[in-house]
């Protein structure tokens, strides 16, 4: 296995420096490549799905990423120069909590298992921008929810926590909301539009 | 990356005793709390019961008081 250091190299310098190191075999290796970025990652990624090369990366520090890719001997440069990306635009996520249950079936279970969804969403790399909760879904922001903890916790990180005032209202729980703001119908109809996907558990 | 500690987890081979077992500790004011079965553990019904590494000889002994049969206990990062 040769080993890249592509540490504080820009982009186009990791590919370039990986793609000479893979020239330079005689025999099918593995190239591991060192970088400090995710957008190298997705470049050599790139590069590895180009020319039909194994791919895989680990995180390993907070600016350390290992990539190793699996080459084929001296292989040819296409002339170009290796091309570089953005890296990937973040999805714009909103979470649409519309029951104090998650699924159809046994309430009890679906409360659970909501519970449970909303603790595992907490648990994720890349958080939504914000949950709605609406209908029976209004509950679990109000007094006596066993999820405001969670939910606290995901406000804390940036993630917009918002209730239906109109359905606080209606289930006399505007005076019991605990955790987020209250919002009206344009917003969450605004927030869904604006959402590149919606989970709604 | 969220900081990680060693945590316990009870894991159960029937949800309908994870979700007992909820109930028995919250009415006994028992620490922890019911949460997904973390990927590291595969065993159990999917459910386990969470909670701190000091708590869990007394929580062994509670279940067993009670006579909740837990099918693991298992020691991890998370």
């Amino acid at each position: 296995m040769i080993t890249v250091n592509a540490l504080g190299d820009a982009c186009p310098l990791p590919v370039v420096k990986t793609l000479n190191a893979i020239k330079g075999l005689r025999s099918p290796d593995t190239v591991e490549t060192l970088v400090d970025n995710p957008t190298a990652v997705e470049n050599l990624r790139r590069l590895a799905l180009s020319k039909g090369w194994s791919f895989s990366s680990e995180k390993r520090g907070e600016a350390e990423y290992r990539v190793l890719l699996g080459a084929e001997a001296g292989a040819e440069s296409s002339g170009e120069a290796p091309a570089c990306y953005a890296p990937p635009v973040r999805k714009r996520t909103v979470v649409a909590v519309t029951a104090d249950h998650m699924g159809e079936g046994d309430p009890k279970l679906g409360r659970t298992l909501l519970k449970g969804f909303l603790f595992a969403l907490g648990q994720q790399e890349e958080l939504p921008a914000a949950i709605l909760f609406y209908n029976g879904g209004a509950f679990l922001t109000c007094e006596g929810s066993e999820s405001l903890e969670d939910l606290k916790a995901l406000e804390g990180r940036g993630v917009e926590i918002l209730s239906c005032g109109t359905c606080l209202n209606f289930y006399g729980l505007s005076e019991k909301l605990r955790v987020g703001g209250v919002t009206n119908m344009y917003s969450i109809v605004e927030k869904l539009a604006g959402a590149d996907l919606v989970l709604r558990p | 990356m969220r900081p990680r500690r060693p945590t316990l987890f009870f894991s159960f081979a029937a949800t309908a005793a994870a979700m007992e077992a909820e109930r028995l500790c919250r009415a006994a004011g028992q620490p922890g709390r019911l949460v997904p079965v973390p990927r590291q553990i595969t065993a159990g019904c999917g459910l386990a019961w969470m909670a701190s590494p000091e708590d869990g000889e007394a929580l062994r002994a509670f279940f067993k008081a009670e006579g909740l049969e837990y099918e693991g206990c298992h020691l991890i990062e998370f």
